[in-house]
């Protein structure tokens, strides 16, 4: 699987959460959230296309910065 | 228009980024005139257009942001 890195706009445990339940949602994915860098690690075979829409959906910004 | 408010209970807000952002993103569904997050109540009022957004499909949009959401009253 891909290990891609998104930078998402994160500012409290609250935003991290919601992305969490998000990403649980989609299922098939492993990730890692590091809430004071605001990056999130998402392991999954998905298009990052679909990733990214998928964090998008918490209404945050969303950055896609490259495969780890 | 037929108008109703809708009052949804939100659980899982900490901040005033996360209130900011449930505004943003449900102000801006089709048929939704006005909106009200309290975090302090954690629950959120909508006015909207009865014929374009219902109590469900607005606690359904809530919980899609990663929140969970219940109905907790509405009124005609």
């Amino acid at each position: 699987m891909t290990k891609h890195e998104f930078e998402v706009a994160m500012t409290c445990e609250g935003c991290s959460g919601a992305v969490t339940r998000i990403l649980n949602k989609l299922g098939d994915v492993k990730f890692e959230i590091d809430l004071p860098k605001k990056l999130v690690w998402i392991e999954s075979d998905r298009d990052v296309e679909v990733l990214t829409e998928t964090l998008k959906k918490c209404g945050k910004e969303v950055k896609y910065i490259g495969i780890k | 228009v037929d108008l109703c408010s809708v009052s949804l209970g939100v659980e899982g807000m900490t901040c005033g980024s996360c209130v900011q952002s449930i505004e943003q993103r449900i102000g801006s569904l089709p048929g939704v005139i006005h909106i009200k997050v309290s975090l302090e109540q954690k629950n959120a009022t909508v006015i909207c257009d009865q014929s374009q957004q219902s109590p469900e499909s607005l606690l359904e949009a809530i919980e899609d942001m990663g929140f969970e959401s219940s109905l907790s009253d509405s009124s005609r």
